[in-house]
């Protein structure tokens, strides 16, 4: 094994035997469970019971409407939680024993990307699995081969923003109570800005539009279009397309901006030069900032 | 093995470091002292690669500092032990050692030779498989040199390495740093604030404020810097006072014990000589880093 992923491999050993590290990784993915459980499921079904019957497929469409939600924002809590590693290194003085090994700076700093990118995935893969499960038992609706072929690319994808996006500010988060405070603001945060805790189309128009302009919001976006695809078809079966399209825009299953519908690739791009821009300026900054 | 030649360090508004210059041979016991914010830490910090020079050239075994090729030599060349603890509190002492290991690109088979090395000097077999942050200070830093030497460094840099270490545990880490130098001819380079241990290196700088103020062997700077004093007691006050200011010796007395500074034993011995018809008793003590350090710094030292 080199060395760069022996150093890897330390990352995550360090971050699984940190259970509370671990647990508030997840955090953020228990209180949505919990909101879905006491209030946002009855709440669509409510909705949805206005316009059309409620089905099975009314539920597991509203279900794949949560897991859609709770896996972007995984990919953020968990690589966020991940990159703590990072910065408890640096505030317990780790990380300068790693410098003055003949290592290279841009190896170690990667090493923690990859780190915090593995976690991510890993941890998305796995809530996707139990949540392929639970879609299935709760509706009796298992996702297809191809669906979750594309899901993970999409969770792929968002990991990767992620990793771009958390890289970028953890190395301005110089302790660890200023990354805890930051985790869960996050945490809170994300709810919102990616239309998981409140639907979309509930918040006022600015605030609409500053969440079609936050790329993680697209990774939310796209893994409802991935998940819900099937479901909505049966359930919006011979109602208008009108219907369907104002579910779609007010539970931010496809975004209206400035009058016109963003296409998938238009989201997808978008991510992907989110990503790519994040990159390029955190890998910067991470080369720049020598402790 | 170090040379350093006009070495400064510019803050933004503060310059820690002053243009200081010292050598270090190979195999020697450097032992580098200052008050706090004297710019130690900061001049080590240069010489293990953590920081960048102002000015200044360094050397260390025959690498130049400061550019990339030479940093990479330099830091398979040298071991630190930091003041602080730096190992992982939640992997166990083989596992930190193994993953520091790693970023020096060791072979298996030289990962596992020098670990028997380090095992063996540092007496790790009863601490192996424990979780670093369950080890008491003793047994951490044990772990800490441990590392320093997994790669087999030609050279030790030990930031006051036995601060706030139960005597036993000193003993032990003086008595490896020792075996070290006399078995592999290791050059040591230590800071610290603790005079005893200062008084056994080959070299001695003392630095203050940014500069070095004192430089030389323990022996050379006792000699110029700190004086042996004598105690006397005398049996007839009166006549004992009456003598030193006679001879115009300069005295301090508290509760009938008089203190008075000699250059060496020798004049001491002349001394009492001639008290000796009206003394009761009396003690000569040898000068030590402690008057050197305070001496030349002016400043309190830290009691051990």
């Amino acid at each position: 094994m080199t060395a760069f992923w022996q150093l890897v491999f330390r990352h995550q050993k360090v971050f699984r035997r940190d259970k509370m590290q671990v647990f508030f990784s997840l955090l953020s993915i228990i209180i949505v469970i919990a909101l879905y459980i006491v209030f946002l499921q009855n709440m669509q079904l409510d909705a949805i019971a206005q316009v059309t019957t409620v089905t099975d497929a009314t539920k597991a469409m509203v279900n794949e409407w949560l897991v859609a939600g709770l896996l972007s924002m995984m990919a953020v809590t968990t690589t966020l939680g991940a990159f703590g590693i990072f910065v408890q290194d640096r505030d317990g003085h780790v990380s300068i024993d790693f410098l003055t090994s003949p290592m290279s700076r841009i190896a170690i700093q990667l090493s923690y990307v990859v780190h915090a990118w593995m976690i991510g995935l890993l941890s998305t893969v796995l809530a996707l699995s139990v949540c392929i499960v639970f879609l299935g038992v709760t509706s009796g609706s298992w996702l297809t081969i191809g669906t979750i072929a594309e899901v993970l690319g999409l969770l792929t994808l968002s990991v990767l923003l992620a990793s771009a996006c958390n890289m970028l500010v953890i190395v301005f988060l110089q302790s660890q109570q200023a990354f805890s405070t930051f985790a869960t603001l996050v945490g809170t945060l994300l709810g919102f800005l990616c239309g998981i805790y409140i639907p979309f189309g509930v918040v006022p128009s600015f605030i609409q539009t500053a969440i079609m302009y936050f790329p993680i919001s697209h990774t939310t976006l796209l893994l409802r279009q991935a998940l819900m695809e099937d479901s909505m078809a049966s359930v919006f079966m011979g109602a208008p397309a009108s219907e369907q399209l104002s579910y779609m825009l007010q539970y931010g299953v496809v975004y209206e901006l400035h009058g016109t519908l963003l296409s998938t690739t238009w989201s997808v791009v978008y991510i992907v030069a989110w990503t790519v821009g994040l990159g390029i300026a955190g890998a910067l900054l991470f080369m720049y900032k020598k402790r | 093995m170090i040379k350093v030649n006009e070495l400064r360090k510019q803050y933004a508004t503060h310059e820690a470091v002053k243009g200081i210059s010292f050598s270090v041979a190979q195999g020697e016991l450097f032992a580098f002292l200052g008050t706090n914010g004297a710019g130690k830490t900061t001049t080590m910090n240069m010489l293990c690669t953590l920081l960048d020079a102002t000015s200044g050239t360094v050397t260390i075994n025959g690498h130049l500092l400061g550019t990339q090729q030479g940093n990479d030599h330099i830091r398979r060349s040298i071991g630190v032990v930091f003041q602080q603890n730096v190992l992982d509190a939640r992997l166990t002492v083989e596992e930190n050692i193994r993953a520091r290991a790693a970023t020096y690109h060791l072979s298996k088979d030289t990962y596992m030779k020098n670990y028997a090395f380090v095992r063996e000097y540092l007496q790790l077999a009863d601490i192996e498989k424990r979780y670093y942050g369950t080890l008491s200070g003793g047994q951490k830093r044990r772990a800490d040199i441990a590392r320093a030497l997994i790669h087999r460094p030609h050279i030790l840099f030990l930031d006051e390495p036995t601060t706030g270490l139960d005597p036993k545990t000193r003993q032990f880490v003086w008595q490896t740093i020792k075996r070290l130098r006399e078995e592999t001819n290791m050059t040591v380079f230590l800071t610290t604030h603790y005079m005893e241990e200062a008084a056994v290196a080959d070299t001695v700088i003392i630095l203050k404020d940014g500069r070095i103020v004192a430089e030389g062997t323990p022996h050379t700077l006792k000699m110029m810097h700190a004086y042996d004093v004598l105690t006397l007691v005398f049996t007839d006050v009166m006549h004992g006072e009456q003598w030193l200011r006679d001879r115009q010796i300069a005295y301090d007395e508290k509760q009938g014990v008089y203190t008075v500074a000699v250059t060496s034993p020798l004049e001491a011995l002349q001394l009492l000589k001639q008290a000796e018809p009206f003394l009761a008793s009396f003690e000569v003590v040898k000068g030590t880093m402690d008057d050197v350090f305070l001496h030349v710094t002016n400043e309190e030292v830290v009691s051990v």
